[in-house]
């Protein structure tokens, strides 16, 4: 047994450990997905469609001769960019259906860099999507259909490296966009230098103690197993979609525009999603209109899917960072400065996000106390795989070097890094030491063993002859609280009461994985706690339907735990009050002589026992009392959590292999929303975190640019005996506004996971890693190296 | 329910045809070959060329054919699990099996197993503090609930350490591998095995 986390402030359901309330669905394998709902069993008449992939990093067609592929019996419909269908699509940006909310085309995101063309004839990496699909009546004959196009293929010069690419005179990945392959200031991401305070090159001058340290994250894969795709038909002119999108509202918006459909013609259905990690927030989205355009073509239902080498399509970004800290002696950080150059690949979508947006965010609060500051970034054009979202996006990739060049200036100062920390970092909202930072870092500290494990670098016991321990820790600001929504649009939820007592809900959100279909029904029951309403009692509405469900609160930033169930405490005030009146009908009574208690109409004051509610609703039409209610997201800035990380890791260095020995995860969360799944994103996240740390990167062929490892088997994503001993430690210390005054944590789990294995090693050998994955190569390396 | 056979399952042949009914007793071409699979306790005639080919897999046949979608394909090349059926109370991965291989033996889908087995309520239920649950997406899980099924006919009590070298040839990305470990252990516990939750 483990101790279990304990409530600030007890409550009945909100918090508490539970199974998910869509367990059993899934254990018995009852829950559908996208791919389950269009099966041929269910779709007799269901086409596949197959796209061209480049096997060029850079080309162009110039010619297809697609009479054979039609020719093949079973081959339903070939669309090529040549098509006027498609000719006429409007140039587009994958970052364009960022989940925060539903934008329309014209107030994207990323206006200047719409990048993607439906069916391009120019292609910009090994995998890219060329400019001819197939409908036919199998995968296999879709395929063969592909290998027998006669292609004229106009090869072009290409370039993979970012700094390479960053050259006057290298090829130009986007001419239509940038002649220099570098990403320009946008209204969004700011300018190169996006963030200044104070005077950083004097405040450097006048510093005790400089340190300086780079960081390279590779590049690694979502690697969500629900392949992503789409069902495509058309019914006289509607336009029916099944996908795992896990923004179906956006999705609606996205093909309505872009095929210039009314939106009442387009319904996008979703069901159970196989895991989401970012992996559409931006990527190939083409397809849905490709697909859409094929079902249209052919007159039958068409479905397009990933294959597990197709879902190698978008990465986390790799980002190479270096970052600069300047202290008096005393450890008073005056003065930092951070720079990124990030390999975007060959699509813009959202990488200014990563790469601007939430290191701004970051620097914003965590940066508050230090008074020169200067934040920079790069977005560089590449001939490889586009690389944007992923569970922690920029986010990890800014921990990586913060987390390094504090434990270099404690070093050089003679300091204890977490000391280092408490007196430097926080948040303007509060005055330093934060509370949070430092509750998390003391629990940190005593669960790991800080004070009895820490020794000088490469100083400590020898196990084995050869092997060698160490403990590091790495620490970040929560950031998707309260005030990351200001972006987003109303969010949407209804009740509806049924004269048993029972409770449809309403609150649509495409469920992923994360858990908050369970948070959602823990806080319609907590908010309904006035009728005696268990969680057993609520149905959650577990699959999104544009054509019947509110508009979906998109499945990002780590927010809908919360979201939807803050604005169910003030729909169940308004359901009180319908209660109230209808029982105030029933009984003669006046309203405000009436209170509802643990499920009881009883007059105010009296000693009576009261009517049972469901009694009084019986009596009536027998009609559900039913509340809407749809409210802009609290965005009230209370300042931010902190999470961290704790690592005991043990280095063999005869052969290079890391083993992590122990995981300490620590997030406060403002108010746990449900201890559980709050866990289960803790130690989960674990799997990208270690695997990013230790073995995952994609691998290309320098010499053509072929990506050499889109497989799972190549790649190497943990497994359960991979895995370490993880301690999830959920905190409630920070509040922020509303009801639960919440924090979502499901992409901060894995952030600070790297840095602190990488510090770890480093007390463990005394040599610094500054690049990620740590493969035993990299570890002989650098102790070859001293 | 599994057969408690300990004998590793016979290579598995074409047997196509060979014991199967004929389809048709009209002046209809008869066809050249049909392939009897027995999945979760009934007979399923399909015929080669019309319901599948040579190389269909017995995942594409479960889930296309019968519409038995619990099993997922993800990989498809036999690294992540999630496509795992029994095969004579066996584990194995369906998008590595051809369908034709199968033929004369018994499949058991998730699709066959009974809602209250214990493996499916501890997977269900798992919520021990500190464990997280068992299931996030879900996607994996009906893998993962045969595979560990599987282990356990075979290993009633197995160490922590057997569930993890046991169930290392699936990925659950959602990483749930401490709640599913436990949830294993605690089925164990329930069908009287020694091994126990930690």
């Amino acid at each position: 047994m483990r101790a279990p986390f304990r409530q600030r402030k007890e409550r009945k359901f909100i918090g508490g450990y539970r199974p998910r309330i869509d367990g059993l669905e899934k254990a018995t394998g009852r829950a559908l997905y996208a791919d389950d709902v269009s099966v041929h069993h269910r779709f007799p008449d269901l086409l596949h469609a197959k796209i061209l992939r480049s096997p060029y990093a850079h080309a162009r067609i110039k010619a297809v001769d697609a009479t054979e592929a039609e020719k093949l019996p079973g081959v339903k419909a070939v669309l090529t960019f040549r098509d006027p269908e498609v000719a006429r699509l409007r140039p587009t940006s994958a970052g364009w259906t960022d989940g925060v909310d539903t934008v329309s085309y014209e107030r994207m995101m990323w206006k200047k860099f719409r990048d993607r063309r439906v069916l391009d004839d120019t292609v910009r990496w090994v995998g890219d999507e060329a400019g001819v699909v197939v409908a036919a009546e199998s995968e296999a004959i879709a395929e063969e259909a592909l290998r027998r196009l006669k292609i004229d293929w106009e090869v072009l010069p290409f370039v993979l490296d970012p700094l390479e690419a960053m050259k006057p005179g290298a090829p130009a990945v986007h001419p239509e966009v940038t002649a220099t392959n570098v990403l320009s200031p946008d209204p969004v991401g700011g300018e190169n230098v996006y963030l200044t305070k104070g005077d950083v090159e004097r405040a450097f001058a006048e510093v005790d103690v400089v340190v300086e340290g780079t960081s390279t994250y590779h590049n690694a894969n979502q690697g969500s197993l629900d392949h992503w795709c789409c069902t495509a038909k058309w019914e006289r002119d509607v336009l029916t979609i099944w996908s795992n999108t896990y923004e179906a509202d956006q999705t609606r918006m996205h093909v309505s525009q872009m095929l210039d459909l009314p939106l009442d013609k387009v319904r996008v259905v979703c069901h159970y999603v196989g895991g989401q990690f970012g992996r559409n927030d931006t990527g190939e989205q083409p397809f849905y209109l490709f697909t859409a355009l094929l079902a249209k073509r052919t007159g039958r239902p068409v479905k397009f899917r990933h294959t597990r080498r197709e879902a190698f399509h978008d990465s986390r970004q790799p980002a190479i960072y270096t970052g600069k800290l300047g202290a008096r002696k005393d450890g008073t950080i005056t003065a930092a400065s951070f720079k990124a150059v990030g390999n975007i690949g060959a699509y813009a979508d959202h990488s200014m996000l990563a790469l601007k947006f939430a290191p701004a965010e970051v620097a914003e609060v965590c940066f508050a106390h230090i008074p020169n500051l200067k934040m920079e970034a790069y977005g560089v054009y590449t001939n490889k795989l586009p690389a944007c979202m992923m569970r922690g996006v920029g986010n990890s990739q800014l921990n990586l070097v913060l987390a390094h060049v504090v434990d270099l200036l404690a070093e050089k100062l003679g300091m204890d890094p977490l000391e280092l920390v408490r007196k430097n970092f926080g948040h303007q909202w509060e005055t330093l030491p934060d509370k949070s930072l430092s509750a998390v870092l003391e629990e940190g500290a005593r669960r790991i063993g800080w004070a009895e494990k820490r020794h000088a670098p490469g100083a400590g016991p020898v196990f084995e002859g050869t092997k060698r321990r160490g403990v590091g820790f790495s620490f970040h600001p929560g950031w998707h609280a309260a005030w990351q929504e200001l972006r987003r649009g109303q969010i949407q939820v209804s009740l509806r009461l049924n004269p048993d007592g029972t409770v449809l809900l309403d609150a649509p959100t495409v469920e992923t994985g994360p858990g908050s279909n369970t948070c959602n029904v823990l806080g319609c029951a907590e908010a309904l706690g006035f009728l005696g309403i268990r969680p057993e009692d609520v149905h959650w509405i577990a699959s999104v339907d544009t054509e019947r469900s509110l508009k979906d609160t998109v499945q990002t930033d780590s927010a809908v735990s919360f979201l939807q169930s803050e604005v169910m405490a003030e729909a169940a005030l308004e359901l009180r009050a319908k209660i109230l009146a209808l029982a105030a009908e029933k009984l003669g009574a006046k309203e405000e002589e009436l209170d509802v208690v643990g499920g009881r109409i009883v007059r105010r004051g009296s000693p009576e026992p009261g009517t049972d509610f469901r009694k009084i609703l019986w009596q009536g039409d027998l009609v559900p009392i039913v509340v809407v209610a749809s409210r802009k997201p609290l965005a009230e800035k209370t300042g931010v959590p902190y999470l961290g990380a704790f690592a005991e890791v043990e280095v063999d260095a005869a052969t290079g292999r890391t083993d992590v020995l122990k995981l300490i995860i620590l997030n406060d969360c403002g108010t746990v929303m449900y201890a559980s799944g709050a866990e289960a994103q803790q130690l989960g996240g674990q799997v990208a975190g270690v695997g990013e740390s230790l073995y995952e990167e994609i691998v290309y062929d320098r010499a053509t640019g072929v990506p050499l490892n889109f497989n799972w088997v190549d790649y190497k994503i943990p497994t359960m005996a991979d895995m370490p001993d993880i301690e999830p430690v959920l905190l409630e210390v920070w509040r922020g506004a509303g009801e639960y005054g919440a924090c979502g944590i499901g992409e901060s789990v894995l952030t600070c996971t790297p840095r602190a294995i990488l510090n770890a090693i480093h007390q463990a050998i005394g040599v610094r890693i500054d690049d990620i994955p740590v493969t035993p190569q990299k570890i002989l390396a650098a102790l070859r190296a001293i | 329910m599994p057969t408690k056979s300990k004998a590793r399952p016979k290579p598995a042949r074409v047997r196509a045809g060979a014991a199967a009914p004929p389809l048709h007793r009209s002046t209809a071409p008869r066809p050249e070959r049909t392939v009897t699979l027995r999945v979760n306790g009934l007979a399923h005639v399909f015929e080669v060329g019309r319901d599948l080919e040579a190389s269909t897999t017995l995942a594409w046949l479960l889930r296309e054919r019968l519409g038995l979608t619990g099993l997922k394909t993800s990989c498809g090349e036999g690294a992540c699990g999630a496509c795992t059926v029994l095969l004579d109370g066996r584990p194995i991965f369906s998008c590595m099996t051809l369908a034709v291989e199968a033929a004369g033996h018994e499949v058991e889908t998730i699709e066959g197993v009974s809602e209250d087995d214990p493996v499916v309520q501890a997977f269900a239920g798992q919520c021990e503090p500190g464990y997280g649950t068992a299931v996030q997406c879900g996607f994996c899980t009906p893998g993962y609930v045969m595979a560990a099924r599987g282990l356990l006919a075979e290993n009633p009590h197995p160490t922590l350490e057997e569930v993890k070298e046991g169930l290392s040839g699936h990925v659950c990305r959602c990483g749930c591998y401490a709640g599913i470990a436990q949830a294993v252990l605690h089925a164990s516990e329930k069908a009287g095995g020694r091994g126990g939750a930690r």
